[in-house]
Formats: C-alpha cells, structure tokens, sequence
C-alpha cells in the first residue's frame, strides 16, 4: 500500500491586509494515523489545509502532499487526497449520485467501481437517497455527501476540516467511527473545535495560535504534560453543606451543581486532588468523582489564550 | 519551529479499489458532462430556452396569421432574405447567454461553496476551465438553435423546402457558434476577475450588450468603422443570409459628403471573434490559475 504524507516547510502566507495569517510553520507525517490541528478561529488551520490543496499561494516556504508541491504539479499532488476544506457546495441541481459519480470518474475509478464506492460511501455515512437533489438536502446530509467525495477512491490522505460540524450528535458519532477505522490504513490531518472528537481520535496534536504553532506532540504526550483543574464530584445523597467552607484553602473556586452535585476547581495537583476527595468524603458518601472537562480541553485551554489574535 | 517526523504504524493492506490515472482530455469530457448536467437544470436555461422559444414562435405565429403571400412580398420573395431578417436577434441570444452561463462560470468556485467541492480534485484549472467553456457552449448553442429551427421551419412553410439556402443557413450556425465562443471567453474572462457571480453576470452584459453598442455608435459618428467590436463582428451570422449585403454604405449627407455605415463581412466578423478568442480565452485560464480561494 502506498504511504501517505503530507509536510509542510517554513510555510508563510501574508494576505494583503491583517497580520500574517500563517508564520513559519513547520511539520512533515507520514504513514498512518490521525493528526489534530487545533487553535482557535483565524489561528491559520484552514489557511494551512488550504495551501497544502493549492487553494492558495504560500508567501514563503512550500507544501507538500505525497511529496509534490500542489503549486507544481496539482493534478499529481492531489491525485490520492481526499479533501474536506470549509463548506463544499456540489452543484444544488444535481444528484447525490452525479456529485459523486463525477468526484470518482475524475480520479480515475471505472464506472463500476464508482458505482461501488458510492455504496459503500452510502453504506459508511448513510447518505441520503442517491437520486436526491443536492438543494433538497439538510445541512447534515450535505456535509455527509461532501464527506462521501473525500472519500470517493480511498484516498490515501484526508485532510479534513471540521468534518462533524454541521452534523447533529449522531451523526457525530457515525463519522468519529468512519475516522477511526480509517486512521489505520489512511493518513488524516483533521482540524477541530470538537475536542471529543480529538481526544478519541487523534495520535498526534498540532496547537496553533496567531498562525504560530505553540506545540506539536504525541496525545498522550500532551495530555502527560496537562494537569485537570477542575473536578466534578456526585455525592449519594443530597448535601446541605457549603462546599467553600469545607474545602477552604484548597479549591480555588467551587460551584453547586445540584443537591448532589459540586464542581471544584484546584492547582491541579495530585496531592490537593487526593485532600479534596478525602474531605468529600467526610461530607457524605461520593459516587463520582472525576474530571469536569477532557484533559485535551484542559490543554488547549492552557496553550492556547483566551485573548483575540491581535488585529 | 523544529520539523518533526512522525510514522504510524500502517497496515499493509490491499487497496479496495483500483484507479487508473486518466488524462486531461478524460477529465475535461467529465467535467463537461457534470457542467451540462447542471446548466440543463438550472432556472436560467428554462427562462433563456423558453424566453427564445417564445419568441421565435411568435415572431412565426404572426407571419403565420398574415399569409403565406404577404410575407414573401415583405421578404421580397428570397427565403435567405426571410432567414436574414428572422435571424436578426440572435446576437442578443448569444449575449445573453454567454453572460448568463460565462459571467459566474468561473467567480462561483471563489464565492460559494462549488469551488470547495470542484478544485480540491486532481484536476488541472485549465481543464476544468475547458470542461466548463466547452458545457456553456453547448447551452448557447440550444438556445440559438431553436430561433435556427423555427427559422427554417417558417422559410419552408413560406418558400417551400427546396428553397431553403440550408448549406448557407448551417454556415450561418457556424458562424453564431464562432461568436458564442467569442462572447464566452469574453464572459469567462469577467467572471475569472470579479468576485460576485451576479455582478459578473450583470458586467458581462453590460460590456457585450451596452458598451459595444454604444461605442460602435461613437465610432461610427467619426466614421471609424468598429473592427475592434465584438457585436460588430456578430453582424456576420446576418450577412450571411443577406443576399443585398454592403459591407459599407455611403449615404449622402450634403454635395460630395457621405455618411458611412459599416457591416462586418463574414471573414471580418470571423477573424474579429477568432481574436476575441484568441486574447480572451488564455488570459481567462491565467487569471483563473492563478486564484485564490480566500473566502
């Protein structure tokens, strides 16, 4: 099987006006696997994905797909990508099956195996009716139709965009499985807000902010380096006891939930985690206590600051 | 920022599907095809289609109601002179329809979402650029065609069919084919700059329709004849058919003073679209190249 990559090399791009969108980044993946792209909105991950596809021009520095510039040779760079980058539009007055039809003809499947790639796209992401008219679809099923020609031919190399959004939780989940079966055998940059959908799917972790890349690393690598600041704990009965006087000097902010129900927020620290637990337990029996938020939330919280890109 | 290497741990598995990989000229006949499919369906073929149909119906309904005899009077019993005069608005059609399917056939993959679906495929611009040109071609010409067939379906009614100058007329439709592609790759070029397909719509028509008009207009008021006009050289598909063609008219204005009115002769208007083509065309691709997707 051919092996994937995509790279990119001090890459740059400068819009004629604003800050510089993108700054010298650098990363190279091959093989297989799924890569998280995260920064916040104008961080430059759509920017990145879009000069990786040739949709536009690096400034400075090149990208690559499979080893060849997109710029240089387009028809050869993108011959084993499968892109899903901000909101396709397939024509509204065609059907699934010609949107589709067309995306795999173009990458050179005969006319049977278009046809049993749309079935097995159909099956994957449960499209809607193939002779539907793609004006005539929701949201979601317009998403999923996008989705099922990035898929069309297996291509080797996905890079994704927000695939899930737009899609309801079901549908969430549908993908977030078709992507984890995939990543085995694909190589897939994946941009996110969806930090569930990170956490569960991604090996690798790109952070990006102000088109800088703050951090690159192994998921649980990251997530090591992360400590949770916030617990959630359910006592068994309901409590009447403030919990800002039981854990005083200890939590740095609690909040009732419910009657039985506090979130405590803390430095993190597993000493004070054990302390907290401890005095929970002298209010009343604890049935849960865990992590309020995902340790990668946690994470993209920390590197990432909460202020705008500066203008 | 370090580069960093990373290599999973892929499984060698067989490919579930084979592709082969396919030429240019396979993919422009695709991107053709996925093109036509959508301009056949769209409002803007209905209302173009069924506006020259109406049209061209009427014109016959009425040369139908005033008699066979009356109209080969009117036509001075020349059936090429009745196709000449029938004919005379397919210019317009052509305009309309090269701003209709041209004036957005490009802006639409930087203003909406269609660019998103169509350009991340490996498909060279240029290609998807022909496919297109090649499917807005195929339009204008349907649309031209039906005022051709109502044409000839009234010049055999009215002067029998073996009168019918059908090698003229199909050289005619040639001629209306060069100047569809003329106007197109004018059309392609606006919509290859401006951003909004409306306004390309909106620019194409007014630079085809308005500004040649009106800058023939000029040029001939200092008795320039208008070489350089697109519309001008639209005059060809007409004079074909017109068997009293004079290419310049000299009125008399005052004691040895004329006033002079051009009318392109058939090579004229074709080597005037054929330049149209031949400038407008590639730089459309440069530019459309060229593009960025920055929405």
């Amino acid at each position: 099987m051919t092996m994937g990559s995509f790279e990119v090399a001090a890459l740059s791009k400068q819009f004629p006006t604003g800050p510089p969108a993108l700054e010298d980044v650098s990363f190279r993946y091959e093989g297989s696997g799924a890569i998280g792209y995260l920064g916040p909105n104008g961080a430059g991950k759509t920017t990145t994905l879009k000069l990786l596809v040739g949709l536009l021009r690096p400034s400075r520095g090149r990208a690559f797909v499979n080893g060849i510039d997109p710029m240089d040779r387009r028809k050869d760079a993108l011959w084993d990508v499968g892109a899903l980058i901000e909101t396709p539009e397939p024509y509204p007055t065609l059907n699934v099956h010609e949107a589709l039809d067309t995306v795999g003809r173009a990458r050179g499947l005969s006319r049977d195996d278009v046809d049993r790639e749309i079935d097995r796209c159909h099956e994957l992401l449960d499209l809607p009716p193939l002779g539907r008219r793609i004006g005539w679809l929701s949201k979601g099923q317009r998403q999923r139709v996008s989705l099922a020609a990035t898929l069309m031919g297996d291509p080797t190399v996905l890079l994704l965009d927000e695939p899930t959004s737009g899609l309801d939780p079901a549908e969430r989940v549908l993908v977030r499985r078709l992507l984890t079966g995939l990543k085995r055998d694909h190589l897939i940059l994946m941009s996110s807000h969806q930090m569930l959908e990170v956490t569960e799917l991604c090996d690798r972790l790109i952070f990006l902010h102000q088109g800088r890349v703050l951090l690159q690393d192994r998921a649980e690598r990251v997530a090591e380096r992360i400590r949770p600041r916030t617990v959630d704990v359910e006592f068994e009965h309901p409590v009447a006891a403030d919990p800002n006087a039981v854990l005083r000097g200890i939590a740095h902010e609690t909040q009732v939930l419910s009657e039985r129900r506090w979130r405590i927020g803390f430095d993190g620290s597993d000493e004070t985690r054990v302390r907290l637990l401890s005095l929970c337990q002298q209010v009343g029996p604890v049935t849960q206590f865990a992590n309020s938020t995902l340790v990668l939330e946690e994470a993209y919280l920390e590197l990432i600051p909460k202020s705008p890109p500066s203008a | 920022m370090t580069d960093e290497t990373a290599t999973g741990s892929a499984d060698p598995e067989v490919r579930r599907v084979a592709r082969r990989h396919i030429s240019d000229f396979e993919q422009w006949r695709i991107v053709t095809f996925h093109q036509l499919g959508h301009y056949l369906r769209t409002n803007r073929f209905y209302g173009l289609f069924g506006f020259a149909t109406f049209v061209s119906a009427l014109t016959l309904a009425f040369q139908l109601d005033a008699g066979v005899a009356t109209v080969q009077l009117q036509q001075l019993y020349r059936s090429s002179e009745y196709l000449s005069n029938f004919l005379v608005y397919t210019g317009l059609w052509v305009v309309l329809a090269a701003a209709l399917f041209g004036g957005d056939a490009l802006s639409v993959d930087f203003s909406t979402g269609a660019g998103y679906y169509m350009l991340v495929l490996p498909i060279r611009r240029p290609v998807l650029l022909a496919g297109r040109y090649a499917a807005a071609t195929l339009v204008t010409v349907a649309v031209v065609g039906v005022t051709y067939v109502f044409g000839a379906a009234g010049a055999a009614y009215f002067f029998g069919l073996r009168a019918v100058p059908w090698l003229l007329l199909f050289e005619s439709l040639g001629v209306a084919v060069v100047f569809s592609l003329a106007a197109l790759s004018v059309a392609f070029c606006v919509s290859s700059f401006i951003r909004t397909p409306a306004a390309g719509v909106l620019f194409t028509l007014v630079a085809l329709y308005v500004a040649f008009t009106t800058l023939e207009q000029v040029v001939e008021l200092a008795q320039i004849e208008p070489w350089f006009s697109l519309t001008y050289a639209g005059g060809a598909m007409a004079a074909l058919l017109d068997t009293d063609f004079i290419h310049v008219q000299a009125i008399p204005v005052g004691e040895d003073q004329y006033y002079y009115i051009w009318s392109a002769t058939v090579i004229e208007g074709l080597e005037i679209m054929a330049a149209y083509i031949a400038f407008f065309l590639p730089l459309s691709a440069v530019l459309y190249q060229r593009k960025e997707s920055t929405g």
